[in-house]
């Protein structure tokens, strides 16, 4: 019966916090930069933020979104990643990434590096994205 | 058959709507071994593929590359291996020849038919206008070390080159179809 409840317990809290997936990366070399991308899902019915990634990978982690201006395209810094409430947010080429500067180490294909992502109310969440 | 003849030329031109003659000046760069060559005449006979990137780009860069490495192992799978792919860097103040290599290395690229070029700002930007590209330092700032740090808002550009050294067409180099610059390379290249 107690196992039964854990399960129903684990089941429903999974089934309503955020959940992140297709999570990947960019290879990289030692001292350069890479992005690193994923979906977030919010199945809940508040709205989160996501304000900060870190990893040992790297000191310098940014969120970022890649913009058009004129013809030319560029990247810049955002403060935050907001998911509203039963929304996804998708982080992908050309658009949301989160920027991992000054790599510690070469980043190669096939390579799985951990990032933890920070949110405002949800607990952090530990990701592993492999490099492709 | 004349009318055939007329619609087939019309149709050649639309498909490579530029002609522009890049060997009428002579633009020395570095490769990836900092070997000084000439290009496009160091290409000539040989149909090239360019793209123009910077290193510290994680996002559009990056998406460029991998559209032109896409490009080659199809190429390639389909036993055309004599057409050339070309990264220039609009970034020297940082991508100096070694990080050329590495950049390109980490992506299993092989230099068998690529070329990574550098030169100074001042040669890459005469090379640039020719092909109009802009590249423009935005938002720099500090890290904790002290190092500088900055980002490029830039032209979005893969070009396709023929064999005379001609620029005969231009693509957004993040987004391109990668069918559509796969047929014009066997169309121009006559494969």
């Amino acid at each position: 019966m107690i196992t039964l409840l854990a399960f129903l317990f684990l089941f429903y809290s999974q089934e309503n916090s955020l959940q992140v997936k297709n999570q990947w990366m960019r290879p990289g070399v030692k001292g350069m930069g890479t992005a690193l991308y994923f979906e977030v899902e919010n199945p809940t019915d508040k709205s989160d933020t996501l304000y900060k990634v870190t990893s040992e990978v790297s000191n310098m982690i940014q969120l970022h979104e890649t913009y058009t201006k004129d013809d030319l395209v560029g990247m810049r810094e955002v403060a935050e990643f907001v998911i509203e409430p039963g929304y996804s947010l998708e982080l992908k080429p050309g658009g949301y990434h989160i920027m991992v500067m000054k790599l510690k180490s070469d980043i190669k294909k096939g390579d799985e590096i951990e990032f933890k992502l920070h949110f405002k109310n949800a607990d952090s969440i530990i990701i592993r994205a492999k490099a492709k | 058959m004349t009318v055939s003849a007329v619609l087939i030329l019309i149709g050649c031109q639309s498909e490579f709507p530029l002609n522009k003659d890049l060997t009428k000046q002579n633009y020395n760069f570095f490769n990836h071994d900092s070997v000084e060559i000439s290009f496009p005449k160091i290409n000539l006979g040989r149909i090239t593929v360019i793209g123009f990137i910077y290193t510290h780009c994680p996002d559009i860069c990056p998406m460029t590359t991998h559209n032109m490495f896409l490009t080659d192992q199809r190429l390639n799978n389909d036993g055309i291996d004599n057409v050339n792919f070309v990264l220039l860097t609009f970034d020297p103040d940082r991508d100096y020849p070694s990080i050329l290599k590495k950049f390109a290395q980490i992506r299993d690229i092989e230099f068998d038919n690529w070329l990574l070029l550098w030169n100074t700002k001042q040669n890459t930007n005469l090379f640039l206008k020719r092909l109009n590209i802009l590249a423009i330092s935005t938002d720099s700032s500090y890290t904790d070390n002290g190092e500088l740090n900055y980002y490029v808002m830039h032209t979005d550009r893969i070009s396709l080159i023929d064999r005379k050294g001609h620029l005969r067409k231009n693509y957004k180099g993040s987004t391109v179809n990668l069918d559509e610059l796969y047929n014009d390379i066997k169309t121009l290249g006559e494969y």
